[in-house]
């Protein structure tokens, strides 16, 4: 538990009118491990991603990425910064092919390229080793010429958080990946993104207890916008507030 | 070869037309406005933005060429270059304000520039002629060094004139549509929300469609003004915008040579149906109705679906025939 701190947010607020979605958070995100954020429906989980990503900014606090105050930052600033993300709901371009989607993806930490109307992107502007890459990791090698809303739900799943993975960055926030995923799938998604430490930094939400248990290095545990505990794994699930706000059983469904 | 393929139906279109039509008045206006729809395509089709603002750049074209053809002794290539830097730059303006809105709210604001600026050039009679509009505007003949290069005196001179400056506009917008920035439109189209998620800088992308767009579209609004010899009020109008907007529909969005067969099946059909019956834009309506109800994808979906039946056709046909001699 000693490698530096890549993330830091300190007293992150967000209000929507007069409701406090988020009610002054603190995160500090440790590179290269996998840290969970979970918590009931409604805690605030999808909001503070929405904040560290850029998705929506904030109504108060600072947040440091990688030494640099990316607070104001617009999301595809942050994107430039290191930061990518997958969305809870499939969000996927769906008419164009799965190559496309990832081209794109890869495309998107240099969108200066994106602004050339000469060129087709092709050649050394392919960004092809990124995207073949990323095919390999997600098993979509066979699928890479389909229109990602041809395929199936999980297929979709893992090309939504291939998409994040092929900006390369430093912290990839990966919102709900398995939702809606068929139980078949789901061990493969939780290697999947076990295997992704080695290279990036996860912020990880998510609801399958097993999953979060195994993997994670820490837990932040979220209620009502705001954070209720933090620690090891073994250590939220010994917690006794964290059970009492968590229907108590959800949270040792993990094998101990 | 595939890649070619746009190009040589346009190409295909631009020769065939002297060959079937009488007017070259006629014959002109297909490709003018087929520009437009291009340019209108290029927003709708590739990058998702419903724009009704396509006749304020038209009529910034027409009203830009007249004004220098008439008051200032400018080269006509020149002015034609001024009219695309016009249409640009009210592009640049009506873009920069309106993408800051999506949806409803993003069309409104393209309305209420159109509107503006029709009540503008209304106003502005010292600049625009207000209601009569310009009028006796030039056709100089091409020209170097005093030699006459190519006249634009009769009709159909001014059409080769014409589909010389539409091959070469076409090739661009193809060029641009199959580019980086082309390509990155398409996901902007498809969703922007994860476009914006992944990198790229919406405002700036949409910014460069308008600004593209509106060069194209004030090109054709030149051309049309050179053709008629006029730039009336109407090329301003609201009315403008929304007849660029159908003919792209009508041909289909996201494919540029749809927008010279929505331009060519309006134009036309208007020109046979008005003589038959005045009300023929009733008529118009139901072809509206027939494509947003049932081909979504336009004439050239709609082709494109008969190319497949006759494919199929062909196979079955030939399939069989060989049947009998597989067997012996």
């Amino acid at each position: 538990m000693s490698s530096p701190i890549l993330l830091e947010a300190v007293g992150i607020e967000k209000y929507y009118g007069k409701f406090a979605a988020l009610g002054g958070v603190n995160l500090k995100v440790r590179a290269n491990t996998v840290h969970s954020v979970i918590g009931p429906n409604g805690a605030g989980k999808t909001t503070l991603f929405h904040m560290l990503t850029g998705t929506k900014s904030v109504s108060a606090g600072r947040i440091l990425f990688d030494g640099y105050d990316v607070t104001h930052e617009p999301d595809h600033r942050r994107v430039q910064r290191g930061i990518a993300r997958s969305f809870q709901v499939t969000s996927l371009f769906q008419s164009l092919s799965v190559r496309e989607n990832l081209r794109l993806a890869a495309q998107g930490i240099a969108p200066a390229m994106a602004m050339n109307c000469w060129h087709p992107p092709e050649g050394r502007r392919s960004c092809a080793e990124t995207v073949a890459n990323v095919l390999s990791k997600l098993g979509l090698e066979s699928f890479a010429t389909v229109p990602a809303g041809n395929l199936s739900h999980g297929q979709q799943r893992r090309l939504e958080v291939g998409m994040a993975l092929a900006a390369r960055p430093k912290a990839i926030f990966l919102d709900e990946p398995t939702s809606g995923m068929g139980i078949d799938d789901l061990d493969e998604m939780k290697r999947f993104i076990k295997s992704l430490r080695a290279d990036h930094t996860v912020v990880l939400i998510e609801h399958n207890m097993n999953i979060v248990m195994d993997i994670s290095d820490t837990v932040t545990v979220m209620q009502q916008g705001k954070v209720l505990a933090e620690g090891l794994p073994h250590e939220i699930r010994s917690n006794d507030s964290v059970r009492a706000a968590y229907l108590g059983n959800m949270i040792t469904g993990g094998k101990a | 070869m595939k890649k070619n393929t746009h190009l040589f139906l346009a190409l295909a279109v631009v020769l065939i037309m002297p060959l079937l039509m009488n007017s070259g008045s006629l014959a002109s206006e297909v490709l003018i406005f087929g520009l437009a729809a291009m340019g209108c395509n290029l927003l709708l089709g590739f990058t998702g933005l419903l724009s009704f603002g396509q006749g304020i750049f038209f009529g910034l074209g027409s009203y830009t060429i007249a004004l220098t053809l008439t008051r200032w002794p400018l080269p006509m290539p020149v002015a034609l270059v001024l009219a695309m830097v016009m249409g640009g730059l009210g592009a640049a303006i009506v873009g920069w304000i309106a993408i800051r809105q999506k949806g409803t709210y993003f069309v409104m604001l393209t309305l209420a520039f159109a509107q503006m600026f029709y009540f503008i050039a209304y106003t502005a009679t010292g600049l625009t002629g207000g209601d009569n509009g310009l009028l006796d505007i030039p056709r100089p003949s091409i020209t170097v060094f005093g030699q006459t290069l190519w006249p634009l005196v009769t009709p159909w001179q001014f059409y080769g004139f014409v589909a010389v400056v539409f091959m070469v506009a076409f090739w661009l917008l193809l060029k641009v549509s199959r580019s980086t920035f082309g390509r990155t439109l398409l996901a902007v189209r498809d969703n922007e929300e994860r476009a914006g998620a992944i990198g790229y800088n919406l405002k700036i992308l949409k910014l460069q469609a308008f600004i593209i767009s509106g060069v194209v579209t004030g090109l054709a609004g030149a051309l049309h003004a050179m053709m008629t010899g006029i730039a009336p009020l109407s090329n301003a109008e609201y009315h403008t915008s929304e007849m660029i907007l159908v003919m792209t529909v009508i041909g289909g969005t996201g494919n540029l040579f749809a927008s010279v067969l929505g331009s060519a099946f309006y134009l036309l059909l208007a020109d046979w149906l008005s003589t038959l019956w005045p009300r023929w834009l009733l008529l118009l309506g139901l072809v509206l109705i027939a494509v947003s109800l049932w081909m979504q994808r336009g004439l050239w979906g709609l082709g494109e679906k008969l190319w497949a039946a006759v494919g199929r056709k062909r196979d079955r046909a030939s399939s069989q025939s060989r049947a009998p001699g597989e067997k012996a």
